[in-house]
């Protein structure tokens, strides 16, 4: 089997991870919480901003390499940390601006 | 009001209070305002596709020497991919009955044929003899095909909420609104690949 072939199995077996974790929290979660009455606005972040940085550094990373590499991870990986860090600290973000909507903490 | 949003008080009250649902729901226009999003970016992939074809002119527009696009296999994965659509349409109108059972069945096979279309295209990916950085022809159609790809398994991923959901039996005839949302999404990304079948394996 080539590496291109074996790479692409991977890609095939990774989604159908990724399925999974999705079918698992989602069935874990229970019944939905009802979002709080009334419009709410988000608040102003520099998150997506911070997201977009690493998916650019990570563009780079796949644009800027030697001939005979994938990638230049020296850009790649700090992109990917970047752009994980960023989804992670967005999540926690909104989930933090959930329980302050819920707990009547302003928000509106 | 519009758009499901929840009535808001004049001047003078320092909340907002929700009335009354009226008009189209939230989750939906926040998918149609997506979809159009997503028809500018496929907008734009076109149009790559088209200028970088204009600019190769009056050379030949095929792919790398020793490549080639696998018409009969494109072919299936377009009929997979049709077919999905009409079985998620199936869970629609299952749920707008209130047939929670129905619904279940059809979005699982929805998501098995979703599944089926993503392992043929990375088994065609592994056979083509080319690869992104082989040419401007490896690098637009892998970029069309990859990107289309990287949606159906969005829409996958949809479908995955809804089916856990529905097991859940958090939907009903009546509240079943992330269903509709996420089949025109996936009606949406259908008719994406018809355009991209049409442009990349008629029109040559």
């Amino acid at each position: 089997m080539s590496d291109t072939a074996f790479g692409f199995i991977l890609l095939g077996v990774a989604m159908v991870v990724v399925l999974g974790i999705v079918f698992a929290i989602t069935t874990r979660s229970g019944p939905r919480p009802r979002p709080p009455s009334g419009v709410h606005l988000p608040p102003p972040s520099y998150l997506p901003v911070i997201l977009s940085i690493g998916a650019a550094i990570m563009g780079l990373g796949l644009v800027f390499k030697p001939d005979d590499q994938f990638a230049n991870l020296f850009l790649l990986i700090p992109g990917l940390l970047v752009f994980i860090g960023g989804c992670a600290a967005w999540v926690r973000a909104a989930n933090h601006e959930w329980r302050d909507t819920e707990h009547g903490d302003g928000g509106h | 009001m519009t758009a499901g949003a929840a009535e808001i008080r004049p001047a003078g009250d320092d909340h907002l209070v929700e009335t009354h649902q009226t008009g189209m729901p939230t989750v939906m226009v926040g998918m149609l305002l997506f979809i159009a999003s997503e028809v500018m970016f496929f907008g734009g992939l076109f149009a790559t596709y088209f200028n970088a074809r204009a600019s190769v002119a009056p050379e030949p527009w095929e792919p790398p020497p020793g490549g080639e696009l696998d018409m009969a296999l494109a072919g299936v994965l377009t009929a997979i991919l049709i077919s999905s659509s009409f079985t998620m349409q199936f869970g629609v109108w299952a749920i707008r009955r209130g047939d929670t059972g129905k619904l279940k069945m059809w979005t699982g096979i929805t998501l098995v044929l979703g599944l089926l279309f993503l392992a043929g295209q990375l088994y065609d990916y592994s056979q083509l003899g080319f690869g992104i950085a082989d040419g401007i022809f490896g690098t637009v159609f892998y970029t069309l095909t990859g990107f289309h790809g990287a949606h159906v398994f969005g829409g996958a991923v949809g479908l995955t909420i809804i089916l856990a959901r529905a097991m859940q039996g958090q939907f009903s005839g009546r509240n079943h609104v992330a269903v509709e949302a996420v089949s025109i999404y996936w009606h949406f990304v259908d008719v994406v690949w018809i355009a991209v079948f049409s442009t990349i394996y008629l029109l040559r």
